[in-house]
């Protein structure tokens, strides 16, 4: 922790994260990168600049929960990359699917090295949604680590499926039922 | 002089029973509190159970409001390690039955110190909220988006 948050000024969070939505947005809305030949190219930018912002060791380690302390480092790093790639694939529709949603940036609540962001989404629709982030202060920059679509928690929902993957079956299960996961995501869900 | 230090006694034993049957605490509780602001707790009242797993660790020492989120003070048993991480949830048993609040256990290594606060909360899914999105549609769904045409896994 380089710079304490207390000294960063308040509504850097809102900034930080409205920064990463915007450059996502900025790629999604380019109209060269819309073919489906440019589809590859896409979704590396994406994933370049929500990478940027996002904790995805910090989201990975939150959902696995207390089974995290029991795994070795090896087998921590390989779990991280796998939640990292089954959450892409699952996420990277939804993300590509937007389609001139407001979004609206309501308030933040700083709490020592944490942060939550609140934030709405309006579809043309008229419909309103509402997101938060969780972010925790790294370095000088916050990372979020949780993200709360109309109070669903992403690494709430996760923890508890991959606890009950785990106290059903086994760890290994749980890897075993991801890598196909990010293996067979062109197909359909069983 | 004998008779009324038995009568004393008595009236003793009755407070102290009166005290542990209504569950009231005027020594001063045992165990520790630690706080978590929720959006809504609705259905829950003071003295419903704190659990993990369904074992009882603790229970609802008081609610009340902070700004315009509801704050509730836990009582927990001591020797229940709280890690920093831990997601509280208001949750009931069955549809409609006692609301409890349910802990899941984190991954972090540092422990919530008495008085401390539970920062990942989570509110009971409102039902008639989630009918209206159903009727009015649903932005996580596929069913608004454009992606309707595309043959795509659904989350």
């Amino acid at each position: 922790m380089a710079l304490r948050p207390e000294r960063a000024h308040a509504g850097l969070a809102t900034e930080q994260i409205k920064t990463t939505v915007d450059k996502a947005l900025v790629v999604l809305k380019d109209p060269q990168l819309k073919p489906l030949a440019k589809l590859r190219e896409r979704r590396d930018q994406l994933k370049q600049i929500l990478f940027a912002r996002f904790d995805f060791t910090e989201m990975a380690k939150r959902s696995l929960g207390a089974n995290w302390r029991r795994r070795s480092p090896q087998e921590q790093d390989e779990f991280v990359r796998l939640f990292t790639d089954v959450l892409e694939r699952a996420y990277a529709d939804i993300i590509e699917s937007y389609s001139d949603e407001k979004i609206i940036y309501l308030n933040e609540r700083i709490d020592g090295g944490f942060a939550d962001v609140n934030s709405k989404i309006t579809t043309a629709k008229g419909e309103e949604y509402s997101i938060n982030y969780k972010a925790h202060f790294v370095g000088s920059e916050w990372k979020v680590y949780d993200v709360i679509a109309e109070n669903i928690s992403l690494v709430n929902n996760y923890r508890a499926q991959f606890n009950r993957v785990i106290s059903n079956a086994s760890y290994e299960e749980l890897v075993r039922r991801l890598k196909d996961k990010s293996q067979f995501a062109g197909a359909p869900k069983k | 002089m004998i008779v009324g230090l038995f009568v004393l006694i008595g009236v003793a034993c009755l407070g102290y029973l009166a005290i542990k049957l209504g569950k009231l605490e005027v020594f001063g509780a045992s165990g520790y509190t630690v706080y978590a602001d929720f959006p809504s707790v609705a259905g829950l009242k003071v003295g419903d159970p704190v659990e993990i797993a369904g074992v009882k660790i603790g229970r609802v020492d008081s609610m009340g409001l902070t700004e315009d989120r509801a704050r509730l003070v836990l009582r927990l048993t001591d020797g229940v390690k709280l890690q920093e991480d831990v997601i509280a949830s208001v949750r009931a048993r069955g549809l409609i039955g006692d609301k409890f609040v349910l802990i899941t256990p984190g991954a972090s290594e540092k422990i919530i110190a008495p008085g401390g606060r539970i920062r990942e909360t989570d509110s009971p899914p409102d039902i008639p909220d989630l009918i209206g999105k159903i009727v009015g549609g649903d932005l996580t769904s596929k069913g608004t988006s454009k992606s309707d045409t595309k043959d795509e896994p659904q989350k």
